[in-house]
């Protein structure tokens, strides 16, 4: 195992490089329009172009910029402030509800890609299908629009049914934590539910408590919210999720819908994955097996076919992880949610190459973190992996 | 031909297809409708400049203009019908950059491993952390001319998108082809490079390739009407457009009246539509296929 995790981090590092260089390039060569002549201010656009560094030769560049990322720097954004600084500040948010959103999302897309597989032919395992295609193809904009639309009377109902103000300010001008502070708790708790989540559903998995498998996430998620609750920022923390602020523009930076459009946007193709690997493996000699030994239909589906599919689909959706990071990046532009993909659109609206840079090197870093915690679980499920070239 | 036959009767690529051939359709109906129906009307159906004089715009689907008109007084039948030519042109493009990359690069490292394969695996590895969206819309952005529109698009689009996860995948299914006996063979009565490539691993690996852009295509549908959406490239009518005068007009409005669902809805269903013709056949595809590729053969035994 451990040469394996060697292996697999050495990987890891040379990928993060050949990354970084191709964006770099790209970057660079592609954006349009000499960018350093919106920053000439007083001076002509060539002292801008030799404040700002872009008079010196691309490869030279090149190097220093891959130097001072080695020094977790990186660097300052054409338009004055740290990247590192912006990033960090809007980067907590965007990871938080993908992280969660994708949890959720894959829980979803597995259940109902198992359903899918095991009603083919039938209406239901049609619709299911529907459902799924649905959700892979939806314009993320009009996802949106729907959710701020239909969402809104019912998130106001359950503020006021949790006996919160109808006004935002009122609840922060009387609250003594800071917005940062109940962020941080928020995320503690909204992680520690997914991942109790998990647990409790792997426990129930084994012991074929059904009731259980199905009840893992919501119950874990209702607990971190009394949790907060019980430790005295309830009331902050919804309001950070669902604000309640009378804009009449299209997004109401609320987190949650950012949630409720992360998991509506990629259950679809998880549930496809799913329903491919489990059709692969209903031909298989073991399901023959199963059944012959006189297990019912949902026994040979769940503990026998369901988890030899696990692991194509968790190799396949790291495939589908740039299109799922697409419709998530679409959405929290559109609901104005202050996150990773705001910054980015930001950035290439007025052209700033470093802080443009700065998010793509944060993506490709949670990308290769995320492809090695894959390959780990993968490892953990198939042990021939292990051993098999990388 | 077995699979021939598996391919006409997969309920999802005949359903796939047959919208497919609706686009082309409404495509086809647009030349048509301003030969005949809107023939010598430019002032009441141009998609651009078009207003109809007699009526409050936006107004509901009605017999002048089948499917009403944008709060601007625009025929959105005219509208739409330019609009598919540039969303169906991404989506060729697309799928043609993305499939002829990842066939030729998959095919290179699987068939001669090594350095090319090293080389290609970790560029690919690479390029699947990069969304192809972020891609199109740093190089579109700033070029609001004509000069990046539709097919620049779906190219840049289809260059990054198959770069990445399609070599990827169509680099899998290679090397279980290159496993296989008659590669074998093949090698023994002296074929070269080119020959066993053309003969033998291409037409394993076309399908793959076309599962890949086929759900490739979907991803820069909805990217070219994201951008579209938020008039970031071209400028010209596609179908983000028709969604974005859809809601601004509620913006403007809000409480007041409501949205023009005609604009909006034909707007996102012509997304939808287009974009799950193309996902519909690429799953298809992949269960004919069984591009996984993990097992090269296995014996079929009879699912109840």
């Amino acid at each position: 195992m451990v040469t394996f995790l060697g292996r697999r981090l050495l990987w890891a590092a040379v990928t993060l490089v050949i990354y970084l260089t191709l964006v770099f390039f790209f970057v660079q060569w592609w954006v349009p329009i000499d960018f350093s002549s919106q920053f000439a201010i007083g001076g002509g656009q060539a002292e801008a172009a030799e404040r700002l560094g872009l008079d010196r030769p691309l490869p030279v560049r090149y190097f220093e910029y891959m130097g001072s990322l080695l020094s977790g720097d990186l660097g300052d954004s054409l338009s004055g402030g740290s990247v590192g600084e912006m990033i960090a500040e809007a980067a907590p948010l965007t990871i938080l509800v993908f992280a969660v959103g994708a949890v959720i999302a894959y829980v979803v897309g597995e259940l109902l890609g198992r359903i899918a597989a095991w009603r083919r032919g039938t209406a239901s395992g049609s619709f299911v299908s529907l459902l799924g295609v649905l959700s892979a193809t939806v314009f993320p904009p009009f996802l949106v629009f729907v959710l701020v639309r239909y969402m809104r009377q019912p998130m106001v109902s359950l503020r006021n049914l949790l006996g919160l103000p109808s006004d935002s300010l009122a609840i922060w001008r009387e609250s003594r934590v800071e917005q940062d502070e109940v962020l941080a708790l928020l995320a503690l708790a909204l992680l520690g539910a997914v991942i109790g989540g998990l647990v409790v559903r792997a426990y129930a998995h084994r012991h074929r408590i059904r009731w259980l498998a199905l009840a893992a996430f919501p119950v874990n998620l209702a607990a971190a919210i009394a949790t907060l609750f019980a430790v005295g920022v309830g009331a902050e923390a919804i309001d950070l999720l669902y604000r309640v602020d009378y804009s009449t523009s299209i997004g109401s930076g609320s987190p949650v819908l950012v949630l409720l459009g992360v998991v509506l946007l990629s259950f679809g193709q998880v549930l496809f994955m799913m329903r491919v690997g489990i059709e692969d493996e209903s031909d298989e000699y073991y399901v023959l097996s199963a059944r012959a030994k006189g297990l019912s239909e949902r026994e040979v589906r769940d503990v026998h076919v369901a988890r030899n599919a696990l692991i194509p689909t968790l190799a396949a959706s790291f495939l589908a992880l740039p299109t799922l990071l697409a419709g998530m990046v679409i959405v929290e532009f559109e609901l104005e949610v202050h996150g990773l993909s705001t910054l980015f659109f930001e950035a290439v609206e007025v052209q700033d190459i470093p802080l443009m840079m700065g998010v793509l090197v944060v993506l490709g870093l949670l990308g290769v973190a995320l492809r090695l915690a894959t390959d780990l679980v993968i490892a953990h499920l198939d042990p021939r992996q292990r051993k098999a070239a990388v | 031909m077995r699979r021939w036959r598996q391919v006409r009767r997969n309920p999802k690529i005949v359903t796939g297809v047959a919208i497919l051939g609706l686009f082309v359709l409404v495509i086809v109906a647009n030349p048509l409708l301003w030969a005949t129906v809107w023939d010598g009307q430019e002032r009441l159906y141009d998609p651009v400049i078009g207003f109809d004089h007699m009526i409050i715009h936006p107004s509901a689907p009605s017999g002048a203009h089948w499917l009403g008109t944008d709060s601007l007084g625009r025929d959105v039948t005219s509208m739409f019908t330019l609009a598919a030519r540039s969303s169906v042109t991404v989506a060729v493009a697309a799928a043609l950059v993305s499939g002829v990359v990842s066939l030729c690069l998959g095919s290179l490292a699987a068939y001669h491993r090594k350095w090319v394969d090293a080389v290609v695996t970790h560029t690919s590895d690479a390029m699947v952390l990069l969304p192809a969206l972020l891609a199109v819309w740093v190089v579109g952005l700033g070029r609001p001319d004509a000069s990046f529109g539709a097919l620049q698009v779906g190219a840049v689009f289809g260059l990054v998108y198959g770069l990445g996860p399609a070599t990827a995948a169509v680099r899998a299914a290679g090397l279980v082809v290159m496993a296989r006996p008659f590669v074998e063979a093949a090698r023994l009565v002296g074929a070269g490079g080119y020959w066993t490539m053309s003969r033998h691993l291409w037409p394993h690996l076309v399908p793959h390739a076309a599962v890949q852009a086929m759900i490739g295509v979907t991803g820069a549908i909805v990217a070219e009407a994201f951008l579209n959406f938020r008039s970031a490239v071209g400028g010209g009518i596609g179908f983000g457009y028709l969604v974005y005068e859809g809601l601004t007009w509620q913006e403007m409005l809000a409480g007041l009246r409501d949205i023009p669902w005609w604009v909006l809805l034909t707007g996102t269903l012509g997304i939808t539509m287009l974009a799950a013709a193309f996902y519909l056949i690429g799953i298809g595809l992949r269960e004919v296929f069984d591009p996984r590729g993990v097992r090269t053969r296995r014996r079929r035994v009879s699912a109840s």
